[in-house]
């Protein structure tokens, strides 16, 4: 079963976004070829929900980030032999027969582009053989006891093959006859096309795994470790946004004994980025790829939904607050499926008046706290919903981003502290405004 | 100064642009002619502020509302009448004389179409200026309200130098000299007055078309009394873009001059709200409004807060948008202006201790200006109850829910007093919500 979550947590989170816009995507999007680039999309798109396979694809990466090793090819190579390997077409095979004095004339004024494709893909192909039987010797030593092994023994099996043997060891490329050439386009081109395309489908899993692991080294992110899924426990430490500049860490554990972290703050005071590097942090963590923050282990979940900025849907008549409720719905709808799930609400009930939002709050919340097997991050305005569930349910986990005052402005840390926040800045607002001053300087209060 | 709404307050009601959904200026957009448009498009950006010339307009589309009269162009008429004389200049005859001649040499020299074309066009023109008299002839010659613009439209055709135009009714074409000497008359001597004319009829366009619209739908005319009282008066109350929409009545005045209202989130406070904001819009418009019967003082302004839109790219949240929004009600309450504020369930983004705090502070201070009528609704009836022991100038008022078994049903019909009512709970039961979180809860330790 897969990593399930919807686009509404994609955009949420900022994960995909689109092109030329900030998102998390971009971050890692530094692959070399445009097949490692439609895996790394690939992978970003179907999180893991397997903890073995996301241990070995993080420590396939670490192992690469600890070596610093470099991508070993040229991409002009890539892109030639991606040409040539395209031309499926057999007539344009090259035969020995055509070796007469039109072609070789041809060939001299440079009129040939045909042939010229398909000698540079074969020169290309036969480089990139080299250059990967290179690497693989470089790497098989310290690669042994990493589960990139298996891949690399697969690929080492391929390149056995005597048809490919022969090419690894060729000294002359740029002296080959058009007799040989002829032979080697029949040999690479269509008898052993299903091995290039292997070839090359290493090489761009090579390039995700080099270029991720690079972003690891350039942000100094971390690989969370992932653990059984049956231990419901992530343990979050310094984690930050990963977009947001001088962002600051923090540390929460969440476990069945505190399933639901609930947040409180002033609107400025970094809830809602809080929320979401958690979310980044989480998802990220199923690709198995390295996380903004110092430390981190989780129990491996089924999915993540997150409601952070729902679209008001004016069109259909229905108000924010009823959007909300069906949001609230579509996810109850997935914990009664009995699956283990990290949900976040961000605001809970911010379309409707104080006292429904009050009710909505604490009835949701309560009824939350019994998925013991589910992590929920909530966070509100309404600071006195706080203070039932405090006295309701014993694991909920009351956290709060403290805003200090500096005479009349607010300053604020964006580091977590427990409890719940006692600020309260409405009516410092309005003070700060005048706005009752305003209201009565007026002089004719009634008409005379 | 004119009667002022900012931009808010028309998005809240919407009220301007006839291309926007539903918006009230689509309403009344059925003007025939490009310059009854303008002209319409301006009555919505400039309301009136004086109570005379609202009531002057208003007992104008009254009068056409009783004729039942239908405008006697095509927009495609009308056109060719405003193209002939905005092209063209004609400063003296000779010019013109050279102008048409010139025309007609080139067609018996190369067959050029423009002197049949110029011939065609000017007895269109007289066709048309023709059938315009025998429509205004046909007007009965009574006291009214548009009787001075109807003399006046006489008055031009009146004139000694256009009365050729009774002379050639049907004419089909025209020889050389009456065409120079026609198109010398119609665009030189007679320029301004059909110019004049013209605007006459875009006038008459827009009073045509807004007092069938408001004749259709039942509307009523307002009638504004000096603004030295403070008083609205609107019975049958209704929103004028709601199907099947229900009346109610509001009386305010300086002694009650603050409408309290509470009610469930379904119950129609907002819609209340905004068809009391549009008919004092449209009253201040000389249009037509959605009630039964209306009487008011002219206002100084229209303030809303409805739907305060999030400015978070400013980094503003909700509840800052709010009190700015409130800021800047209470400078114009400030300036000695005479208002109508409209604050729909103010301070959501905030907790509830703040939102109580905030919404008494802030409606106490308002409604100690008698000048200015306030409509105010909240979910906070804490606030309604202190208030009711401090001021003696609020009307308390609720929009009321009857249960009918768990299905909510909404009467739309105003009562007195306080309502508790809130079915953001039931809501969220009868969506199953809450059951269906804890269907097959696992227990784990």
């Amino acid at each position: 079963m897969s990593f399930k979550t919807d686009t509404q947590t994609l955009e949420d989170l900022n994960l995909l976004g689109k092109p030329g816009r900030e998102s998390v995507f971009n971050i890692y999007n530094h692959t070399n070829t445009r097949g490692g680039a439609d895996i790394l999309e690939h992978l970003f798109l179907y999180p893991l929900s397997d903890a073995v396979a996301i241990n070995n694809r993080s420590q396939t990466i670490q192992y690469f980030s600890r070596e610093k090793l470099a991508f070993p090819f040229r991409s002009a190579s890539i892109d030639s032999a991606e040409v040539y390997l395209g031309m499926t077409d057999k007539r344009t095979m090259l035969s020995r027969e055509d070796n007469n004095l039109s072609r070789k004339f041809s060939q001299l004024i440079d009129a040939d582009s045909g042939y010229k494709l398909i000698y540079n893909g074969i020169i290309a192909i036969i480089t990139i053989l080299q250059n990967l039987s290179d690497f693989i010797e470089k790497v098989t030593s310290s690669a042994s006891t990493t589960p990139y092994q298996t891949e690399l023994e697969k690929i080492m099996s391929l390149l056995a093959h005597s048809d490919i043997t022969v090419l690894i060891a060729e000294k002359k490329i740029n002296k080959l006859s058009y007799a040989k050439i002829a032979d080697l386009d029949k040999l690479l081109r269509f008898t052993n096309l299903s091995k290039i395309k292997e070839v090359l489908a290493f090489i761009y899993q090579l390039d995700v795994y080099v270029s991720v692991a690079a972003v690891a080294l350039t942000y100094n992110y971390i690989f969370p470790k992932a653990l059984h899924k049956d231990e419901h426990t992530i343990d979050f430490t310094g984690v930050y946004h990963p977009l947001v500049k001088h962002a600051i860490g923090n540390t929460i554990r969440i476990s069945p004994q505190s399933n639901i972290v609930f947040l409180t703050g002033a609107n400025m005071a970094g809830k809602s980025t809080f929320m979401k590097s958690l979310g980044i942090a989480l998802y990220l963590a199923h690709l198995g790829f390295p996380v903004a923050a110092e430390k981190m282990e989780f129990s491996v979940r089924d999915g993540i939904y997150t409601t952070i900025n729902l679209p008001d849907d004016l069109s259909s008549g229905n108000s924010h607050f009823y959007a909300e409720v069906l949001r609230v719905k579509k996810v109850a709808k997935e914990l009664g499926a009995n699956k283990n799930l990290f949900i976040i609400f961000d605001e809970l009930f911010r379309g409707t008046n104080v006292k429904d939002a009050y009710e909505g709050t604490i009835a949701i919340t309560e009824a939350f706290a019994e998925k013991r097997n589910c992590m929920f991050v909530v966070s509100t305005h309404i600071i006195e919903a706080g203070e039932v569930l405090r006295e309701r349910c014993a694991n909920i986990n009351f956290v709060y981003l403290p805003t200090r005052m500096d005479i009349n402005t607010p300053v604020y840390t964006y580091k977590l502290e427990p409890g719940i926040t006692a600020d309260r800045h409405g009516m410092i607002i309005i003070n700060n405004e005048r706005i009752l001053e305003i209201i009565r300087s007026r002089k004719n209060k009634t008409i005379s | 100064m004119s009667f002022f709404a900012d931009k808010q307050t028309l998005d809240d009601l919407n009220i301007p642009g006839r291309q926007r959904n539903n918006s009230i200026a689509r309403l009344f957009d059925t003007v025939v002619t490009s310059g009854g448009r303008k002209l319409l498009d301006s009555m919505f950006q400039r309301p009136l502020s004086n109570a005379a010339e609202i009531n002057n307009r208003s007992s104008i589309f009254n009068y056409f509302a009783r004729q039942s009269i239908t405008f006697p162009f095509t927009a495609d008429e009308f056109g060719i009448m405003e193209d002939y004389l905005s092209s063209g200049q004609r400063s003296s005859l000779a010019a013109s004389i050279v102008n048409v001649v010139s025309k007609k040499v080139l067609q018996i020299a190369v067959q050029d179409k423009e002197y049949v074309q110029l011939n065609t066009t000017v007895c269109q023109i007289i066709g048309l200026l023709n059938k315009f008299y025998v429509f205004v002839n046909q007007f009965p010659n009574e006291q009214s309200a548009y009787k001075e613009q109807l003399d006046s439209i006489k008055n031009i055709f009146a004139d000694a130098g256009l009365k050729w135009l009774q002379n050639e009714t049907d004419v089909k074409r025209l020889s050389l000299v009456k065409l120079i000497r026609y198109d010398y008359l119609l665009r030189a001597d007679f320029k301004e007055r059909l110019q004049e004319l013209i605007e006459m009829i875009s006038l008459l366009d827009v009073y045509i078309a807004v007092s069938a619209v408001g004749k259709r739908k039942g509307f009523c005319y307002a009638y504004a009394l000096p603004d030295s009282r403070n008083t609205i008066t609107v019975t049958g109350i209704y929103h004028p873009i709601v199907e099947s929409a229900i009346g109610n009545t509001l009386v305010m005045h300086q002694d009650c001059n603050v409408l309290f209202l509470t009610g469930a989130n379904m119950a129609g406070k907002s819609t209340l709200m905004k068809s009391f904001g549009i008919a004092v819009y449209l009253a201040h418009m000389g249009f037509p409004v959605a009630a039964n019967h209306m009487e008011f003082s002219v206002k100084d302004g229209l303030y809303s807060s409805i739907n305060v839109p999030d400015n978070l790219s400013m980094g503003y949240s909700h509840f800052y948008a709010e009190v700015l929004r409130v800021k800047t009600v209470a400078q114009e309450v400030a300036a000695d202006k005479n208002l109508i504020v409209i604050f729909d369930e103010l301070f959501k983004g905030t907790n509830v201790k703040d939102a109580y705090d905030a919404t008494l502070a802030i409606t106490g201070a308002f409604s100690e200006n008698r000048n200015c009528l306030f409509v105010i609704s909240t979910h906070i009836i804490e606030v309604g109850e202190t208030l009711r022991k401090q001021y003696r100038n609020f009307r308390f008022a609720h929009l009321p829910t009857e249960m009918d078994g768990s299905i909510p049903r909404y009467t739309y019909q105003l009562k007195d007093g306080i309502t508790s009512d809130r079915h953001g709970m039931m809501i969220i039961e009868n969506e199953g919500v809450l059951d269906l979180i804890r269907s097959k809860t696992k227990s784990i330790k």
